[in-house]
């Protein structure tokens, strides 16, 4: 029954959310900006990556990780486009939503690894280090991105040394964040319950698929 | 144990011991240059690399050759670059150190996750998540160097950039990757096992049984 609310609740923010981001779309529309109405546009279709996957592929995403994909769209998109990022330290809340989403990601990833692959098994605090470490390097990874982007385009993503660090230093204390909220979950087994829809499809789908192909 | 391996052994216990002199110079040289902030860099160098002899003999430690020599090694060339000014006079030094401190970390991440997987009984991995786990390992410790850097508390000046920022951490992905290679084509051949064992039987010991015991 409560797992019933909290799923409904998510539910509806998650579309109130992309109702939003909607609204900015037309904001963008109405005053021509060429660049935001490409992005959100891209962003409205990728906070509907969940509801496509639940459809047509049946894999069933958390709530919560519906939520933070749209809000980290959400917070990107409303930055650009009403010019948020120019409000003292929102870059770094988005930079801490997207760390974030990585992070839960990573542990999502991991715990299922753990629970239905024989090529891993973990102790949950080793779990937690591992995130912490994944979630770091994707920001390296990121930055990598914006690094190049600024070589070959010119451009400007990368502020300079003090704001890389201080996204790289971000992005590690969203790594430590969730791998403390993530092993308080597993302990009180709502890690288990949050993840076992989408373990079992993705046992199936690939895991169970992998294994039966090597065995051939 | 085959002749050549022997020999190849031997040769590689003596470069260890050969860095090891010119450490001692270094040392010397710190000394006579009255750089006393270096003689104790230096000191600690030193000390770091003659840390495996030292456990070998009081504990019965024994670390993989190669982690030996890596210390060592790293050891110099930091040294090399503080006191002999080569971080500012050879193009790049700073690029070539930080590529062996990067092969260094990602080294023993890779033998501390083997040696888990074989004697922990909190992890098991596949010999693919284990390179996969390098790679995310030696990434993210060349981020908490950057920290370090970053926060500057012994005051030494290094070069703040965000162009050798990026270069740095992409020496560390590349090295992550390198041994990553390296180490799945060694835990297949059971050559890494070979490398690791002893270690990895003393760590047991010293480490992962009296852990086990309280827990």
């Amino acid at each position: 029954m409560k797992k019933n609310i909290i799923k409904t609740g998510g539910v509806i923010v998650s579309y109130i959310l992309k109702i939003l981001m909607i609204i900015l779309l037309i904001i963008s529309i109405y005053n021509k900006h060429i660049e935001w109405i490409f992005g959100a546009g891209l962003g409205i279709i990728v906070s509907f990556v969940p509801t496509i996957l639940k459809r047509n592929y049946q894999i069933t995403l958390p709530i919560i990780l519906d939520i933070l994909i749209t809000t980290a769209l959400f917070l990107h998109i409303g930055g650009g486009i009403l010019g948020a990022y120019g409000i003292i330290h929102y870059d770094t809340l988005t930079h801490f939503v997207s760390s974030f989403l990585i992070a839960f990601l990573a542990f999502v990833v991991i715990y299922i690894l753990d629970e239905y692959w024989d090529g891993l098994m973990m102790d949950k605090y080793a779990m937690a280090f591992l995130v912490v470490f994944t979630t770091i390097a994707m920001g390296v990874i990121w930055e990598f991105n914006e690094w190049i982007t600024d070589l070959i385009f010119k451009t400007q993503e990368q502020w300079g040394y003090n704001d890389t660090i201080k996204d790289l230093f971000v992005d590690m204390l969203a790594g430590i964040a969730m791998a403390i909220i993530g092993v308080v979950m597993i302990k009180r087994g709502s890690f288990d319950e949050l993840t076992e829809d989408l373990g079992e499809q993705i046992d199936k789908k690939i895991i169970k698929k992998g294994m039966n192909k090597k065995n051939e | 144990m085959s002749k050549i391996k022997i020999i190849c052994r031997k040769r590689c216990f003596s470069f260890s011991f050969l860095l090891r002199i010119v450490m001692i110079t270094s040392l010397i040289l710190a000394v006579w240059k009255k750089d006393f902030v270096w003689v104790v860099g230096t000191f600690i160098g030193l000390f770091v690399s003659i840390l495996p002899s030292i456990l070998k003999k009081d504990v019965k430690f024994t670390l993989p050759w190669l982690l030996d020599f890596l210390i060592a090694l790293v050891t110099i060339l930091h040294m090399g670059g503080r006191l002999l000014d080569f971080y500012y006079t050879i193009e790049n030094y700073q690029l070539i150190t930080r590529f062996f401190i990067s092969i260094l970390v990602a080294f023993i991440g890779l033998a501390m996750i083997y040696i888990l997987d074989e004697h922990w009984d909190g992890l098991r991995m596949d010999k693919y998540a284990m390179a996969f786990v390098t790679v995310i390992f030696t990434m993210a410790v060349g981020v908490f160097l950057e920290f370090i850097k970053w926060i500057n508390v012994t005051g030494t000046y290094y070069v703040k950039t965000n162009n050798v920022l990026m270069l740095n951490l992409s020496l560390d992905t590349i090295a992550g990757i390198f041994i990553a290679i390296i180490g799945v084509s060694l835990i297949k051949s059971g050559r890494f096992e070979k490398m690791t064992d002893e270690f990895g039987n003393q760590i047991d010991k010293i480490v992962i049984d009296k852990f086990e015991k309280r827990n």
